[in-house]
C-alpha cells in the first residue's frame, strides 16, 4: 500500500505494543517473527556476521557473478519483512551484555539456534528470567530441548522424514513422498506462534512469564496424529491412500489438456456422482453397477481412477473446475506459482499477493499472509535489510547507549560494524 | 477437571462449530486449557462417522480421528435451523469469548448469527471463519476439501515423483495448516480484543493458508529464477545434496545446507568408500556451487549408504554433525526412543472407546503444561452441565428442546 493511503486513520494493529527478540536462522524460528511483525509487533533480530543465516549465503541465479547476495533471497524477505536488524557477536561477554538489555525490554524472545547454544551463550531461559521475569522464551528445535537426540542436526525435509510424514503421505508404489518446500518448517512455525500467543494471553490475565520448548518432529507428528492414532488402536501400518478417500469415490487428480496439467475432484454423495457423471458426458455411468454405490465405486476405485482420466484429458482444467462447482462437486485445478501469481482471479480480488518495500529492490511481490484479521489488518514491513541494518536505531535509541559505548562495543567486536558483508 | 495448575488458555471460552477444517483449531486451544464447547447438530456431526474406526466399532465414538482432533473439549448439540436452537447459541456467543465456525461463507448471517449480529451483545467477541476460499472474492461459494485446497493452493503441484500425478499430504494437512493459523489469528484477535475492547470477525482462506504454507516454491523464488518449480522426488531443489537415500535395511534422509556441512559429507564418503573425486573443491562452498553437480554427487552418497543400516547411518552422520534421519514409518515413530524419553505420547481412557495412546504435546510451556483434559465428547454430553448448571435452563426445558429435536 502506498505510503499515503495509510498515513491518516491507520487501523490499530493486533499486536501492536508488543517487543520480540529473535535468535534465529533459515525458516522455522524467524518465520514466527515475520507474522508476529506483520501482526504489528515490533521485532529484532540478532545476527552475527562470523556466522551469517543460510539465507544470506544468497547467490542471484539470474546473475550469479554477482556472487553472494546477503539481502537478496527472496526466502530472506519472506521470513524477515518487517524486522529490525542488529550484529551482535554473541561469543563476546559485552555483546552477550547488550543482548540481555534487550530482552529486559522485549516482551518475547524465539530462537531456533541448535539445542543447548544459547545456554552455551549464556542467553538460556535460566539467565534471561532473571533480566525480565515476564519474558515469554519460544525454544524451536529439530528434536526439543531433551531427550537423547537433542542435539541432533536436522531441516525441515528431514523432520518431514523423520516424522512419518513421508512414508505415510503418497502413493503406495513410493518409498516416500516429499514436499518441495519443507512443510514442517511452516507447520512446527505456525505451533510455535500458538504456544507463544497463548502464553502472552495467559500474561495479559494475570499470568507471569515462562519458557516453551518446541520440538519441530513432536510438532509435525501432532499434525498427523490422528494417522499416527492407527498404528496404536489398529496394530498396522495406516495405509498409503494417495489422493483417494476412504469415504468419497472418485476423490483424485485427473489429468487434463496441456503439460502438467490436472485437476483435482472430491465426488462424496450419490446424488454428486451423477452429477458428474452429466459433467462428463458419460450418462451411461449414471445406471452401471460397478460405481452405483459409494462402496462400490471404493471397490471399483482402481478402473474408476482410468476411465474418468479418460474423460478429463481433453478438457480444460480451470473449465473442468467451473462445471464441477457448477454441478455442486468440490473441485479445483492443480496450480502452479504462475497461476497462483497470474491466472487466480479469486486471490486477485482479495489482494492475497503482496508488494513489499524493499531496500535494494524497491517493492517486491512476496506470498501474502493468511492471518485474515480483518478488525486489524496486518501488513508488511520493509524487506532486504542488511545486517546491522538498524543497530543505530536499536542502541542508541531504544538502549540510549551512548555514543562512547557504542564505540567501546564496535572496538571490541561485541557490535559488529563491517566485516564479510 | 482442574487439578494440577491452568493451561495457558484456562478462563477462555471458545464455541466450536466445525467440521474437519476446524476441529484441529479447537483441540490445539482446548488442549491449552481453553473451554470449548463443540456445538454438533441432533444425532452428533458426521465427522463422528469418519474412517478409520477402532477394531470394535460402528457408534458415533470409533472414529479415530474424532477422538484425536476433539480431546478436552465439551460437547453439546443444537438444531441452528431451530428458533430455540438459534436463541441457545446466541445466549452461549454472549458469554463466550471467540466461536470458530467453518460454515459456507454467509450460512451463519442467514441465520441472524452472524458477526455483525452476535457482537451487539458481545462486543469483544471474536468470530473466526475458516472456509476453502475465505469469505470474499469470485470463488468465495466455490466447494472445497482438503484435496481440492491442497491442488488450489499450490502444495500439490510440487509434492511427490516428477512422473506421478500430483499427491496431497497425509492427515489432511490442508485443514491442520488452516487449523493452526487460524488458531494463532483467533489468539492475535483475542489479545488485541482484550486491550481494545473490540473483537473482529476472522476470514480463514484454506487456500491462502496452503499457499502460505508451501511459499518456498512461491512467487518470490519464481521472480527471481524464472522457474515454475515442479515436483521432482525427494531432494529439495535448492539443496544438493539432499533427498531419501537407501540403506541396507530402509532409509534415511539427508540433507546439506552449510559449507562444513559438505565437508563433513564428504570426508565421511571418502573414509568410508576410499573415493578422493568428492573431496575436490570445486564441490565446496554453498549449494549452488554443486546444483550443476547433483547426480554424480548422488551416487557416492548412494553408495556410502548402500553399506551401511539405517542405524548405522543415521547415529554416525549426527555424530560428525550432519543432518541425517531414518525415513519413519507410524511403528517406528511410535518405537523411538527419544519421544519415550520426552514422555511424548499419552495413554487417554474414553468411556466407550476404551484405552487409547495418543500423540501428545506439540510444545512445552514451563508453567503452563499442555494436557489432555478429558476424551472426545460423546454427542451431546455435556448438554446439561452446559444448558442447564451454566445457562440456567430448567431440567424441564431442556426435555422439552431433546423431544422437539433441537438438543
Amino acid at each position: 500500500m502506498p505510503e499515503a493511503d495509510r498515513s491518516t486513520n491507520e487501523p490499530a494493529q493486533a499486536l501492536a505494543g508488543l517487543r520480540v527478540l529473535e535468535f534465529s536462522s533459515a525458516m522455522a524460528g524467524p518465520w514466527i517473527g515475520r507474522f508476529l511483525a506483520w501482526c504489528g509487533a515490533e521485532v529484532i533480530r540478532v545476527e552475527s556476521r562470523s556466522r551469517p543465516d543460510v539465507v544470506r549465503l544468497y547467490v542471484p541465479p539470474r546473475n550469479p557473478e554477482l556472487g553472494t547476495q546477503p539481502q537478496l533471497s527472496p526466502w530472506f524477505t519472506d521470513w524477515n519483512a518487517g524486522k529490525q536488524f542488529v550484529t551482535l557477536d554473541l561469543r563476546q561477554p559485552l555483546a552477550v551484555d547488550i543482548a540481555k538489555r534487550l530482552v529486559a525490554r522485549s516482551d518475547i524472545v524465539v530462537e531456533n539456534y541448535s539445542a543447548g547454544v544459547m545456554e552455551k551463550l549464556g542467553l538460556g531461559y535460566q539467565e534471561l528470567e532473571r533480566v525480565n521475569p515476564d519474558l515469554i522464551m519460544l525454544s524451536s528445535s529439530g528434536y526439543g530441548g531433551t531427550g537423547p537426540c537433542s542435539r541432533y542436526v536436522t531441516w525441515g525435509p528431514n523432520i518431514e522424514a523423520l516424522s512419518g510424514m513421508s512414508r505415510l503421505s503418497g502413493f503406495p508404489s513410493r518409498d516416500c513422498t516429499l514436499t518441495q518446500y519443507a512443510y514442517p518448517d511452516a507447520i512446527s512455525a505456525l505451533h510455535g506462534m500458538v504456544a507463544v500467543l497463548a502464553a502472552l494471553d495467559h500474561r495479559s490475565r494475570g499470568g507471569g512469564g515462562q519458557s516453551i520448548d518446541l520440538s519441530q518432529y513432536e510438532a509435525t507428528v501432532a499434525g498427523i496424529g490422528h494417522v499416527m492414532m492407527e498404528h496404536f488402536a489398529l496394530g498396522q501400518e495406516p495405509a498409503r491412500l494417495g489422493n483417494r478417500s476412504l469415504h468419497a469415490a472418485p476423490h483424485g487428480c485427473y489429468p487434463c489438456r496441456g503439460e502438467d496439467r490436472w485437476c483435482a475432484v472430491c465426488v462424496e454423495t450419490d446424488a454428486q456422482w451423477q452429477s458428474f457423471c452429466s459433467v462428463l458426458d458419460r450418462p451411461e455411468w449414471q445406471r452401471e453397477p460397478r460405481f452405483a454405490s459409494l462402496a462400490a465405486r471404493l471397490d471399483h476405485a482402481e478402473e474408476l481412477d482410468r476411465e474418468i482420466a479418460e474423460c478429463t484429458r481433453d478438457r480444460d482444467d480451470d473449465e473442468l473446475m467451473n462445471a464441477l462447482q457448477e454441478a455442486g462437486i468440490a473441485a479445483g485445478g492443480v496450480q502452479n506459482v504462475e497461476d497462483l501469481a497470474r491466472h487466480d482471479a479469486h486471490l486477485a480480488a482479495r489482494g492475497f499477493f503482496e508488494q513489499v518495500e524493499h531496500l535494494v529492490k524497491g517493492v517486491v511481490t512476496a506470498t501474502g499472509v493468511p492471518l485474515g484479521l480483518t478488525g486489524t489488518p496486518g501488513r508488511s514491513g520493509r524487506a532486504g535489510a542488511a545486517l546491522g541494518q538498524d543497530n543505530d536505531y536499536v542502541f542508541e535509541t531504544l538502549l540510549d547507549m551512548s555514543g562512547e559505548e557504542i564505540e567501546c562495543a564496535v572496538e571490541a567486536g561485541a557490535i559488529e560494524s563491517d566485516g564479510e558483508f | 477437571m482442574s487439578i494440577g495448575p491452568p493451561g495457558a488458555l484456562t478462563g477462555r471460552r471458545v464455541l466450536e462449530l466445525a467440521d474437519e477444517k476446524g476441529a484441529y483449531c479447537g483441540k490445539l486451544l482446548a488442549d491449552l486449557g481453553a473451554d470449548v464447547i463443540k456445538l454438533e447438530r441432533p444425532g452428533g456431526d458426521r465427522s463422528r462417522r469418519t474412517p478409520p474406526r477402532i477394531r470394535t466399532g460402528s457408534g458415533p465414538e470409533e472414529s479415530l480421528s474424532f477422538l484425536y482432533m476433539n480431546t478436552s473439549k465439551r460437547g453439546v448439540t443444537l438444531d441452528l435451523q431451530r428458533e430455540e436452537g438459534r436463541a441457545l447459541f446466541e445466549k452461549l456467543a454472549s458469554g463466550a469469548d471467540l466461536v470458530v465456525e467453518t460454515l459456507a461463507p454467509g450460512t451463519l448471517e442467514g441465520l441472524g448469527l452472524g458477526y455483525q449480529s452476535l457482537r451487539q451483545s458481545n462486543a469483544r467477541l471474536v468470530v473466526t471463519s475458516i472456509t476453502g476460499f475465505g469469505q470474499t472474492g469470485p470463488h468465495r461459494d466455490f466447494l472445497s476439501s482438503d484435496l481440492v485446497a491442497s491442488a488450489q493452493g499450490g502444495a500439490m503441484h510440487v509434492t511427490g515423483e516428477e512422473e506421478d500425478p500430483p499427491v496431497r499430504l497425509a492427515g489432511g494437512q490442508a485443514h491442520i495448516a488452516a487449523s493452526s493459523v487460524a488458531a494463532v489469528s483467533s489468539l492475535a484477535a483475542l489479545l488485541a480484543s482484550s486491550r481494545r475492547g473490540e473483537g473482529q470477525h476472522v476470514d480463514i482462506s484454506v487456500q491462502e493458508v496452503v499457499a502460505s504454507v508451501s511459499h518456498i516454491c512461491g512467487v518470490g523464488k519464481w521472480l527471481d529464477d524464472g522457474i515454475v518449480p515442479k515436483r521432482q522426488g525427494t531432494g529439495l531443489f535448492a539443496s544438493v545434496p539432499s533427498g531419501a537415500y537407501p540403506c541396507r535395511d530402509g532409509s534415511v534422509y539427508l540433507m546439506v545446507n552449510r559449507p562444513a556441512h559438505w565437508k563433513a559429507l564428504a570426508e565421511w564418503v571418502h573414509e568410508v568408500t576410499g573415493t578422493q573425486e568428492i573431496l575436490d573443491a570445486m564441490f565446496e562452498g554453498p549449494s549452488s556451487n554443486r546444483l550443476p553437480y547433483r547426480e554424480f554427487l548422488d551416487l557416492f552418497i548412494l553408495d556410502l549408504m548402500s553399506r551401511l543400516s539405517v542405524e548405522e547411518a543415521y547415529r554416525e552422520g549426527q555424530r560428525r554433525h550432519i543432518a541425517v534421519t531414518p525415513v519413519q514409518t507410524a511403528a517406528t515413530v511410535a518405537a523411538d526412543p527419544h519421544l519415550a524419553a520426552r514422555g511424548f505420547f499419552q495413554e487417554v481412557d474414553h468411556p466407550t472407546s476404551g484405552r487409547l495412546t495418543y500423540p501428545g504435546a506439540p510444545y512445552r510451556h514451563s508453567e503452563t503444561p499442555w494436557r489432555i483434559y478429558r476424551p472426545a465428547p460423546a454427542v451431546g454430553q455435556h448438554n446439561r452441565e452446559v444448558y442447564c448448571d451454566e445457562l440456567g435452563i430448567s431440567d424441564a426445558t431442556l426435555r422439552a428442546l431433546g423431544t422437539g429435536g433441537v438438543v
